[in-house]
C-alpha cells in the first residue's frame, strides 16, 4: 500500500499542482532542521532545502513509488547537496584562514551556532540562569555534532534528530544495515566524550 | 564480554534490540563493571539530550521563496522548449542517471572493443605473402581433365607463419631447450680457455 507521499507524487505526476505544494508543506520543516543541524548554518539550510525541492520537482517524472520511498529519496538528495556545500566551504575556508585568525574575535562558526540557537523557539519558563545553562548546553551539543566526522554525523543526525529508522538511514546513505548501526553507535560514543563536561 | 565489547552494544541495549544471549552477556558485564555502568549512564544521558534539541523551523517566507525559484525554473524549461536551444541542465541530468545505465554502456563499449580487436588481431595471424600454388603431380595431371586443370590450394596452418602443402607436417624451427644448451657449451669453452 503506497504511503501518502507516494500518492502525492503520483497525483503531481498526473498534473495536480497542489499535490507538490502539499509535499513541500509536509517536509519543509524536517528538511530545514536536518540541513541546519548537519551543516550548522540556518541561512544556507533554507537555500539547500529549496534546492532539494527544486531537484525533486525537476526529477518528478522519473520518480517511481516502487523504488525508494519519497522520504529517503528526499534525504538522499539533501545529504548530497550538504556534502557538496561542506566541500565547497572547505575550499573557500582555505583562503579565508588568515582573515579569521587576524580578526581576534570568535570564529564565524561560533557566531553561526549562537544565531542558530537564538532562532529556536523560546522557553516559556523565564529563568535567566536556567535559560543560559540550557543555551550553553545546546551550543555545546551543536558544536559537538558539528565536530563529528561527516560519515558519523550524517547517520547520527538522521537517527537522533530526524527519527529515521535504521533501514531508512541505510537507504538514504546507501550503506549496509550493520554499517549504519555501528556508525550510529560510534557517533554516540564520540558525542558522549565531547559532552563529558556538561553531563 | 570485556569493556570494549560492551561499548559496542550500548545503542542496541538502549533501543532494546539485543537478542537473549547478548542481553545476558551485556547485563552480566554491566553488573560487575562500575566503569561501564558509569559510561553507559553517560551514554544514555547524552543521547537523550541530543534527541531533545529543539526543532529548527523554516522562516515564514520559505514557501514564497521556493515558489519564486520553481516559477523561474519552469519559465527556463518552457523557453528552452520553445527556442529548441541546448538545455545544459538536462544534459547534465544525463550524468545523474542510475548506475546500471553507465554499467550497461561500459559493457557495450568493452564488447565492441573486444570484437574490433579480435578481428584486428586475426589480420596479424594471416600470412602477408601471396598464396603459393602446389605443384600438380603427373598422375594427378593425367586424371584431371585437360580443359580445366585442378588446382589444390595450400593449407594454412594456424600458429606457424608458413603455408604448408597438403600432407606435409609442420615442425618447429628451433626448440628452445636446444638453443640454451648451445649457449652453455660456448660459454664453457670461452671461460676455460680465457680464464678469469
Amino acid at each position: 500500500m503506497p504511503d501518502l507521499d507516494d500518492e502525492l507524487m503520483e497525483r503531481y505526476q498526473k498534473g495536480d499542482e497542489n499535490a507538490f505544494t502539499l509535499l513541500v508543506r509536509r517536509h519543509q520543516q524536517p528538511l530545514v532542521n536536518f540541513i541546519a543541524r548537519f551543516i550548522n548554518d540556518r541561512d544556507s539550510a533554507e537555500d539547500l532545502a529549496q534546492e532539494t525541492f527544486i531537484r525533486i520537482f525537476k526529477a518528478s517524472d522519473r520518480y517511481k513509488s516502487e523504488g525508494a520511498h519519497f522520504k529517503t529519496w528526499m534525504y538522499h538528495i539533501a545529504s548530497n547537496l550538504c556534502k557538496n556545500e561542506l566541500r565547497n566551504r572547505g575550499r573557500r575556508d582555505r583562503y579565508r584562514v588568515d582573515n579569521v585568525v587576524n580578526s581576534g574575535s570568535d570564529s564565524e562558526g561560533d557566531t553561526e551556532q549562537i544565531d542558530l540557537i537564538a532562532n529556536t523557539p523560546a522557553n516559556p519558563v523565564f529563568q535567566p540562569e536556567v535559560a543560559l545553562e540550557r543555551k550553553e548546553l545546546r551550543n555545546a551539543i551543536q558544536k559537538a555534532i558539528t565536530e563529528l566526522p561527516e560519515q558519523y554525523r550524517l547517520p547520527l543526525v538522521l537517527r537522533d534528530l530526524q527519527g529515521l529508522s535504521y533501514d531508512e538511514i541505510s537507504e538514504v546513505l546507501e550503506l549496509r544495515s550493520g554499517t549504519t548501526k555501528s556508525r550510529i553507535n560510534r557517533a554516540r560514543l564520540m558525542l558522549k566524550e565531547k559532552l563529558k563536561p556538561f553531563i | 564480554m570485556n569493556c570494549l565489547q560492551a561499548e559496542e552494544y550500548f545503542s542496541a541495549h538502549l533501543e532494546d534490540t539485543l537478542d537473549y544471549q547478548m542481553l545476558q552477556d551485556f547485563e552480566g558485564h554491566l553488573a560487575t563493571c562500575e566503569t561501564c555502568q558509569l559510561e553507559y549512564a553517560r551514554f544514555q544521558e547524552s543521547v537523550k539530550t541530543v534527541q531533545q534539541l529543539p526543532q529548527i523551523e523554516p522562516s515564514p517566507h520559505f514557501m514564497a521563496a521556493l515558489q519564486q525559484r520553481l516559477d523561474a525554473e519552469q519559465r527556463e524549461t518552457d523557453s528552452v522548449k520553445e527556442t529548441g536551444k541546448i538545455n545544459w541542465t538536462q544534459l547534465l541530468d544525463l550524468f545523474r542517471r542510475p548506475k546500471w545505465v553507465f554499467r550497461g554502456a561500459i559493457a557495450l563499449i568493452l564488447a565492441a572493443a573486444g570484437i574490433y580487436f579480435s578481428q584486428y588481431a586475426s589480420l596479424f595471424d594471416q600470412d602477408p605473402r601471396p598464396a603459393q600454388v602446389a605443384p600438380i603431380s603427373q598422375t594427378e595431371q593425367a586424371t584431371t581433365s585437360p580443359e580445366r586443370p585442378r588446382i589444390e590450394l595450400p593449407r594454412f596452418v594456424r600458429g606457424s607463419s608458413q603455408l604448408i602443402p597438403n600432407g606435409a607436417i609442420s615442425t618447429p624451427a628451433q626448440p628452445m631447450q636446444q638453443r640454451y644448451m648451445l649457449k652453455q657449451v660456448s660459454y664453457t669453452t670461452t671461460s676455460t680457455s680465457g680464464g678469469l
